[in-house]
């Protein structure tokens, strides 16, 4: 494989489920069996994209938008319905076994351990699976021991394990035989703060040292600002923003925030700059948004200062997640980054 | 195939020290498949009491029968136990996946993924049996003989997996498909008893459908002289054809899942 | 709250076995299938039997046939599966919010199995109708199925309570399965699913007699089967009627020190 060809490559994917209808009882079934109706569920429409080597891509989008299908389809668990796939220069369907030994999944909600195996016979497991050479296995043990903090956890077996410590497991199992792509399916669900931060320097690192090449799929925005460059959002399964964390900012981000603190509450309506509003207002507190291509800050002030007695103000710069919850809320030609 | 044995081993090993670690369970389950032959072999020995045979069977034989099927079964109880609870276990929550991005063969790893202890209870009681009922039949002790029943366990086992995998591969399209695979492995309790006892449409369906009739009748018939023809010799082959069968049913199968998913 | 109230609270849980039930469909027939291979093997086993005798253990063929068709028509029917309910709440971490409804555990239960029994017996006609064609000759007198259904539904009661107290063994250990199917096993047998309890030799006839699983099988289809002749039905109800009410208190009492334990753990 040459240097520089694409870790992942993916051309005009699409996947369309075709779910089974059947009436209810014996007699439905029997006659689902004779003649089978089908609804058409389109979850992955065309969806086209590479990633080089060594780069960590955001891979986001709304509940139901694509992203575990189109991951089932880079790791070979799902056949394209059409479009191409190709994962280190291999068909990751046609040829599973040999896409399966150069890639790690975490799939969030459910774990890859065996329940009730204490962690260390799990890993043990799992290295003979993948035939990781029993002395490189042993320092990787160690040094995942060591970075991930699986000290005690070692002995325990999973089905005793806080979310967390299942979380910090689950990462050990997956690069324990040091995959060159990793696909990570929501890997801080229903972490605390602490935990994520941990998890997120556990990959970074691991990119850093490694080179591998991460998918990351996620709900939390913060993962993504830590991690990822590059961010490709898809909505009903096709790509509406492919392009870098900054840009977004950028582009998108043209509303800031101000709010007041005032010695009265506010009587009349105000009279405010085109392009400002109200959000939200309390007895003494006072939220507005402005969108910065059409007004200033010290215009917004100035105009609220001239109408209300202020005790105190402060601007808010527009965090990504409003941002992604403005072009999720359906503004997707704006989206498109031309 | 090395690499694969000594897997199987290694998932073997660590299944034993679960099982270890709840003693009680192990015991209690490896014991409880005791009770359900215990009960199928007393009903047969308090009515065998009042009459001297069974359409020509006398009590031991009847026993080496149902020794033989029940060590066929135990086979499948033991290696296989999984085949039953593919839909609910691993497909319907997902973890079918984790077999597919792994380097080995699915059905390897759903396999070798739990053995199952519940087995040995039946592997025991049904070698008892075939011990016992050769000694007080006083069958030979040919190697001949002994290799020809060890073929045929092994034969029958294979039948029973295969049946088994067989169904359970419904579950690529239903989910749940244990009563599937309920409604066929049923079958062999007719096996339990000489074939010859029952109607000829039901020794031909378990001779040629769901031939759970190599798994006893047709080896206990060649082990104690009973003349049934060359069908004594077809047990390995047609566990082989059934095998087959079932395992290219299974890669279609696999083929339906990786359009549709869980 | 009046009676009435408190009725319909609890029949409620009886109709919502039903509905549970249909849910079920495949299972439904697969359970019957399972009975009509079962049904069908004994035919055949029997008639090769009485092809050597006349009479076993003073039983003919016909009454023979009668009461194995008909023990499996109503086979597994009276079992109320509290050891796999108990298993199932412990496990998924549920008994502790069963037993905080306004409603007494037991009772809700029982309403919910009494549901359980009746949907099982209707459920059963496919089977009643194939023993009709394997021969099965019911009896004339409507007595016998008044006898039958009274003492069915006592004998089902007495299994309810024993199952409770067994079924806190659960509370005990991690896992119910292989306690389970050893309990199956016993029961198999000793209720008379597979033979007249008649044809047993003595010591193991009186044993079985002394356990209370046949009272699921045997008792009641001896009735229709002919075996027990009416007139001692009162007799037999008030056996059962007396097991009842002392397996009720010992349940209940076994109930509470088993929870007890498992606060204790604090699982
Ligand atoms: N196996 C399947 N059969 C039928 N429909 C499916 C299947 N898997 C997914 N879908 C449907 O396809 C669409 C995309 O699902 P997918 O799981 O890829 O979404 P997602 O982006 O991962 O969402 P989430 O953020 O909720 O995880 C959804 O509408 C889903 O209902
Ligand atoms: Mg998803």
């Amino acid at each position: 494989m040459s240097q520089n060809q694409p870790a992942i490559e993916v051309s005009h994917l699409r996947k369309v489920f075709h779910i089974p209808q059947r009436d209810p009882g014996l007699g439905g079934a029997v006659k689902a069996l004779f003649r089978p109706r089908y609804a058409e569920k389109v979850a992955v429409d065309d969806i086209s994209f590479s990633v080089p080597p060594g780069e960590i891509v955001g891979y986001i989008g709304v509940n139901g938008a694509g992203k575990s299908t189109t991951i089932k389809m880079l790791t070979g668990i799902l056949a394209p319905t059409a479009g191409l796939v190709r994962v280190l220069g291999r068909d990751p369907h046609k040829e599973r076994v040999a896409n399966a030994r150069q890639i790690g999944v975490v799939f969030g909600q459910r774990t890859q351990l065996w329940w009730d195996l204490a962690l260390v016979e799990s890993l043990n497991l799992i290295a003979r699976i993948y035939e990781v050479e029993p002395k490189r296995y042993k320092e990787l043990l160690e040094q995942f021991s060591y970075t991930l903090e699986l000290g005690e956890l070692l002995a325990k077996p999973v089905r005793q394990m806080s979310l967390g410590q299942k979380m910090r497991a689950e990462l050990a199992a997956t690069l324990i035989h040091e995959p060159r792509v990793v696909y990570l399916d929501e890997p801080t669900i229903g972490l605390d703060v602490v935990v994520k931060e941990k998890i997120r320097a556990f990959i970074k690192e691991q990119n850093r040292a490694k080179g591998t090449t991460v998918v990351l799929t996620t709900h939390d925005l913060g993962d993504i600002e830590e991690l990822c460059s590059r961010v490709i959002i898809i909505d009903a399964g096709r790509v509406i923003y492919d392009g870098p964390l900054a840009t977004i900012r950028e582009r998108f981000g043209k509303y800031r925030g101000i709010t007041f603190e005032t010695a009265r509450p506010l009587e009349h309506p105000l009279t405010l700059p085109p392009g400002a509003e109200v959000v939200g207002q309390e007895e003494r507190r006072l939220e507005l948004r402005f969108d910065r291509t059409r007004a200033s800050a010290s215009q917004v002030a100035a105009a609220v200062m001239g109408q209300l007695e202020v005790l105190d103000f402060s601007l808010s710069e527009p965090d990504l997640t409003s941002i992604v919850k403005q072009i999720y809320g359906g503004a997707l030609s704006e989206a498109r980054p031309v | 195939m090395a690499r694969y044995a000594s897997l199987y081993g290694l998932f073997l090993l660590q299944r034993f020290k679960v099982l270890l670690e709840y003693r009680l369970n192990f015991l209690i389950g490896a014991s409880s498949t005791v009770f359900v032959q215990a009960a199928g072999i007393a009903t047969l020995w308090v009515v065998m009491r009042q009459v001297p045979s069974l359409n020509g069977w006398s009590f031991d034989e009847l026993l080496l029968v149902y020794g033989l099927l029940t060590a066929s079964r135990s086979i499948e109880h033991m290696f296989a136990d999984n085949l039953w609870t593919i839909g609910r276990q691993y497909i319907r929550s997902g973890g079918f996946d984790r077999f597919l991005v792994r380097p080995i063969d699915p059905l390897f790893h759903l396999l070798a993924d739990r053995f199952n202890h519940d087995g040995i209870g039946n592997f025991v009681i049904g070698t008892l049996l075939v011990v016992s009922a050769w000694a007080s039949l006083g069958i030979p002790l040919l190697p001949l003989y002994v290799l020809y029943a060890v073929l045929a366990v092994l034969s029958g086992g294979a039948i029973f997996i295969a049946l088994n995998l067989l169904t359970a591969t419904t579950a690529f399209w239903i989910v749940e498909s244990v009563p599937v695979t309920r409604a066929v492995h049923e079958m062999h309790e007719f096996a339990k008893y000489p074939l010859s006892m029952y109607h000829k449409g039901i020794q031909a369906a378990l001779t040629w459908l769901i031939p759970y009739g190599f798994a006893s009748f047709y080896p206990a018939s060649y082990l104690l002289g009973r003349d049934v023809g060359w069908l004594v010799w077809a047990g390995p082959a047609v566990a082989l054809v059934l095998l087959l069968v079932a395992y290219r049913f299974w890669l279609f199968g696999l083929r339906h899942y990786s359009g549709t998913g869980s | 709250m009046t009676l009435r109230r408190l009725l319909s609270r609890y029949t409620g849980f009886s109709g919502m076995a039903a509905k549970e039930f249909l849910a079920y469909n495949i299972w439904f027939w697969m359970n019957l299938f399972t009975s009509a291979v079962a049904m069908t093997i004994f035919v055949f086993f029997w008639k090769a039997i009485y092809a050597q005798a006349d009479q076993i253990a003073g039983l003919g063929f016909q009454q023979t046939l009668n009461y194995v068709l008909l023990a499996q028509v109503i086979a597994g029917v009276g079992e109320s599966g509290i050891l796999w309910t108990f298993g199932y709440q412990l496990r998924e971490g549920r008994i502790a919010l069963e037993l905080l409804r306004p409603l007494d555990f037991q009772g809700m239960l029982y309403a919910f199995s009494v549901g359980n029994w009746l949907t099982g017996l209707l459920s059963r006609t496919p089977l009643l109708l194939l023993a009709l064609l394997y021969g099965l000759q019911p009896p004339a007198d409507p007595l016998a199925y008044a006898c039958f259904a009274v003492s069915f539904f006592l004998g089902a009661s007495v299994m309810f309570f024993f199952e409770w107290m067994l079924g806190c063994f659960a509370f005990y250990t991690t896992e119910v399965w292989g306690l389970g199917v050893t309990l199956f096993a016993i029961q198999l047998f000793f209720s008379g699913t597979l033979i007249p309890l008649d044809m047993m030799p003595e010591g193991l006839r009186l044993f079985a007699q002394i356990l209370p699983f046949h009272q699921i099988v045997y008792t009641p289809v001896s009735f229709l089967a002919g075996i027990t002749p009416v007139s001692q039905a009162p007799q037999v109800f008030l056996g059962q009627v007396a097991w009842i009410v002392g397996l009720a208190v010992a349940s209940r009492w076994v109930f509470s020190r088993a929870v007890r334990a498992v606060t204790v753990q604090g699982g």
